[in-house]
């Protein structure tokens, strides 16, 4: 209860990001009605907390969590989290909003419930929760579990449409994009648990050093997030990712999913750093993703397929920045997301609301919106300019920094710099124009004001930013000297002069102006060479790919529920296969003892030769009951060989189990129909069967045979665990190691199995009473 | 093909093989035998009962239709005895009395605390083989009185289409 009389901020933020989608949900039940509110309310609840806990103090909150791996639920509110956290509420307090006016119209459009209002803001609460989680999380498990809730909320909120298969196709491609490079994420953390003993980031930063392990922890947890971040060339799942309702595409592809991926890599940058080529492979990914987004945008003709090129290439760009490092590298990263976040967050619900509004979503068949939408066309032009980088918007000095990081490698990235930025310019403002400018081509019914204040309020954002920038710059300078690991200074103002930047951002206009001019010439090449990409890109290897796995496994499956030989097949060949090929390649050396013969040892060999001759014997009789005799003459005999090994627990229990099997497998012989039973017993399978069964069981039997000589030749590792338990037998009260191990010493193990049993017997139980059999 | 023999065999080795079962539980912790061993032999007791005198037998024996219940029965006591420990602070397991002290003996059977789980683990496999069986055997004879019924309804039904068909 401490934490109501003195409550830790970072553990205060969490809680109340994690009580919006539980309270919306339970609006939700309550009265499908009021979600819209609720959801609004908890999400300015969320972002006020965020502001306060920015205002006091960095706090840390530390609990242990998994004792025996020493993993810690360990949360910062450093100024890393602090800005990602603002970013998460403050654009997420702009789109809900916006969503409240945009989920009943597309409610309206799609024919769904109201309650479905539940189900949306639920899951995109969720996924505003899971994202503040992850960025105060400092130990790299909850980084894990938080980095997969944001995957399980992303791939509801992108298939939010159920019943389109296209929506469920993107949201399961996004899934398994971002969720099997999330394993990357999973084993780093294990490497480098490996190298430390421990999860927390902190305690590895202290100690790291260069080492291979460390490298590639590093370079496979960068994996993770430059999937999420749609990266060259995990990018293709962002676009198809534009099926979802346009709030989520604002949402999670401005402040949200994409941000996290690069989080992530702020989040390690020390451990990047160490290694120069890690750096090196950033800026590699980076300018391709800056290349393929932006030349791939140029060419869209769909209002959000644009915007999500654009994110590609732009989060490009902020990839580029970590690659290259410094003070402008880490710093301008941090600036460029918080102004890319509030200028795209923008755009996309400008895009949602033209087509909202004119029924229209793409730029061949809209035009001249700005005529019958003044406020909505003020606003995102607002962000546009700050997207294209024009003066007095924060998206210049967004370009600045970029610039002047890459001034400090060379000429060759300068010039890729102005390109990059060129492309930029000219696709935002392509998109623009298209929607705003020009003969009007469509009727438009007026949308509500949740729809267009919203894009007002972040274009009023992005152009406060270029005046008064210094808010801004202080959460980008607290978050990167948290990635940086030591206080930097970024120097953001207007210069009249012709310092590098300066010049750079006037060629950057001058080309990019250039670009639109000229669109006539070039887009009908450019357009063809990007289908040739389409056609080899790795959307299309990871279709192939898709596609040979599912028919791979339903040959499998197939081949598996065919009947009760193939499934068992299907297990004891594949095990029987890997033991095999373990027994080749493992030393075997003093694993296979053949131990001496001794004279007393005649009748124990004489019953197990008797139970091999059983085991063979039981192939013979075609009749069933035959069968199951012969069955329990293998486990008889066996229980012999158990009284002669000197175990007569062993042999009394098999007695037992024998007879009650048999009496069981008669009853099932009594319940089946005898015509199938006759029928059966009358078959005569073909001789390749024969012949494939016997190998299958040759195979198995091989397995058994060596794995139990193997057990049995090396029993040394055992035998210490064996005296000291009979050792402690007496003091247990017992005299009968067997049962007091049982009971006692291995009870757990025991509770285990008798659960089993009864969830068996109730299996049993439900089929029979139910009348399933027969 | 029950003859009398069999009846009167059965019913002889009842009340024994149940008293075997209920000394190998007991003196499990001296001798060899189990919870488990003593289940399957007062399961197979009741099976001979069930396969001599058929399903019928079970409502008449005192308790054993509620066979099946002792499974869970069984698997709360195993369940209390594993956990309640971990509720007083002590890791799962710890059996009572402690290890060396003294326990109260009657006879060669100690009261301690793994007995209680070793009961436990006899009633589960108890009712797992006697409610295996029995709700076998009573499915069994369902098929069969169905299946005599849907015999003599065929007949009838034949019976009645033969009639319609003179009309």
């Amino acid at each position: 209860m401490s934490w109501l009389t003195d409550p830790n901020p970072a553990l205060t933020v969490l809680i109340v990001a994690m009580l919006a989608p539980v309270l919306t949900l339970m609006a939700g039940a309550w009265r499908p009605a009021s979600v819209r509110a609720v959801a609004v309310g908890t999400t300015a609840l969320a972002f006020g907390t965020a502001i306060w806990a920015t205002a006091i103090e960095p706090s840390t909150f530390s609990m242990m969590w998994i004792e025996t791996w020493n993993v810690q639920f360990e949360l910062a509110f450093d100024g890393l989290a602090a800005m990602y956290t603002l970013l998460a509420t403050g654009i997420g307090l702009f789109v809900v909003l916006y969503a409240a006016g945009y989920m009943p119209l597309h409610r309206e459009h799609k024919g769904r419930p109201l309650i479905d209002d539940a189900r949306f803001f639920g899951f995109l609460l969720l996924f505003m929760a899971s994202m503040v989680g992850l960025v105060m999380a400092q130990d790299l498990l909850l980084i894990f579990v938080f980095w997969d809730l944001t995957a399980v909320a992303s791939f509801f909120l992108i298939g939010f449409d159920r019943d389109e298969e296209d929506a469920r196709d993107s949201a399961l491609m996004a899934l398994l994009v971002t969720g099997i490079s999330a394993i990357g994420v999973l084993i780093g953390a294990l490497l480098l648990w490996q190298e430390y003993r421990t999860f927390s980031l902190p305690l590895i930063f202290e100690q790291m050093e260069s080492s291979s392990t460390v490298t590639w922890a590093a370079a496979l947890i960068m994996v993770g997030a430059l999937a999420k971040s749609a990266q060259f060339p995990f990018h293709f799942w962002l676009p198809r990712a534009m099926v979802a309702p346009t709030p989520v595409s604002s949402y999670l592809h401005s402040a949200a999913m994409v941000a996290a991926g690069v989080f992530l890599i702020g989040r390690i940058f020390p451990l990047i750093e160490l290694e120069p080529w890690l750096g090196n492979a950033l800026v590699a990914v980076g300018s391709a993703s800056m290349v393929v987004g932006g030349v791939v945008a140029l060419t869209r003709d769909v209002f959000k397929q644009v915007l999500a090129y654009s994110t590609i290439s732009q989060y490009g760009y902020v990839v580029v920045l970590f690659g290259l490092g410094g003070t402008y590298g880490v710093g301008g990263a941090m600036f460029y997301v918080i102004a890319h976040a509030l200028a795209k967050c923008a755009l996309f619900m400008t895009a949602g609301a033209v087509t909202e509004a004119t029924g229209k979503s793409t730029l061949s068949e809209s035009g001249g919106a700005l005529r019958g939408m003044p406020l909505l066309a003020f606003g995102s032009l607002l962000a546009a300019a700050g997207m294209m980088a024009l003066p007095l918007t924060i998206g210049f000095f967004k370009d600045e920094l970029f610039f002047a990081a890459a001034t400090e490698h060379g000429r060759a990235m300068q010039a890729f710099a102005v390109l990059g930025a060129a492309l930029s310019f000219a696709y935002i403002g392509r998109l623009w124009i298209g929607i705003f400018l020009g003969s009007v081509k469509h009727e438009h019914r007026s949308i509500g004001a949740l729809m267009t204040w919203p894009v007002v309020g972040l274009g009023i954002l992005t152009a406060i930013g270029g005046v008064w920038v210094l808010p801004f710059r202080d959460i980008a300078e607290r978050a990167a000297s948290v990635s940086f690991r030591q206080a930097l200074d970024l120097d953001l103002a207007y210069h009249l002069d012709t310092r590098p930047e300066n010049v750079m951002a006037l060629s950057v206009y001058a080309l990019g102006v250039a670009v639109l001019l000229t669109e006539r010439w070039w887009r009908n090449s450019l357009r063809a060479l990007v289908s040739i990409g389409e056609v080899i890109g790795p959307a299309h290897l990871y279709l192939l790919t898709l596609r040979g796995l599912s028919r791979l496994s339903d040959r499998v499956h197939d081949f598996e529920v065919r009947d009760l030989r193939s499934r068992i097949a299907s297990i004891m060949g594949p095990a029987g296969v890997l033991v095999g090929l373990a027994v080749i390649f493992t030393p075997t050396e003093g694993t296979f003892v053949i131990g001496p013969l001794q004279r007393s040892d005649i009748p124990l060999l004489t019953m197990v030769i008797a139970t091999a001759a059983s085991g063979v014997m039981v192939t013979l009789p075609r009749d069933h009951l035959r069968m199951v005799l012969t069955l329990s003459c293998v486990g008889y005999s066996l229980a012999v060989v158990y009284a002669f090994l000197g175990s007569p627990d062993v042999a009394l229990v098999a007695v037992l189990i024998e007879t009650i099997f048999a009496l069981v497998l008669i009853a099932m012989l009594v319940l089946m129909p005898k015509s199938i039973l006759r029928y059966e017993a009358r078959l005569r399978p073909a001789r390749w069967k024969l012949g494939r069964d016997a190998i299958v069981a040759t195979i198995a039997g091989l397995m058994a045979f060596f794995v139990a000589w193997s057990a049995l030749s090396r029993p040394s590792a055992s035998t210490t665990v064996i005296s000291r338990q009979i050792e402690l037998t007496p003091l247990a009260h017992g005299y009968d190691i067997v049962t007091v191990i049982l009971a006692d010493f291995r009870g757990f193990d025991t509770l285990g199995e008798i659960t089993v049993v009864a969830i068996a017997f109730l299996g049993i139980i439900s089929l029979i009473r139910v009348g399933r059999l027969r | 093909m029950t003859t009398e023999l069999h009846k009167i065999a059965a019913r002889i080795l009842l009340l024994p093989a149940l008293l075997v079962a209920l000394g190998v539980m007991v003196k499990g912790y001296s001798d060899p035998g189990d919870g488990f061993s003593a289940g399957v032999i007062a399961a197979l007791a009741i099976a001979l009962q069930l396969m001599v005198f058929g399903p019928g037998e079970l409502d008449r024996l005192p308790l054993i239709r509620y066979a099946p219940y002792a499974v869970f029965l069984g698997l709360i006591i195993s369940l209390l005895t594993a956990f309640v420990p971990s509720v007083m602070g002590q890791t799962l397991f710890t059996h009572w009395p402690p290890a060396g002290d003294s326990a109260t003996v009657f006879g060669t059977l100690e009261f301690i605390t793994a007995v209680a789980f070793d009961v436990g683990v006899f009633l589960i496999v108890f009712g797992f083989g006697v409610g295996v069986l029995s709700s076998f055997a009573r499915a069994e004879a369902r098929i069969r009185t169905s299946e005599e019924r849907a015999a003599r309804s065929d007949k009838d039904n034949s019976g009645k289409r033969e009639a319609g068909n003179s009309t």
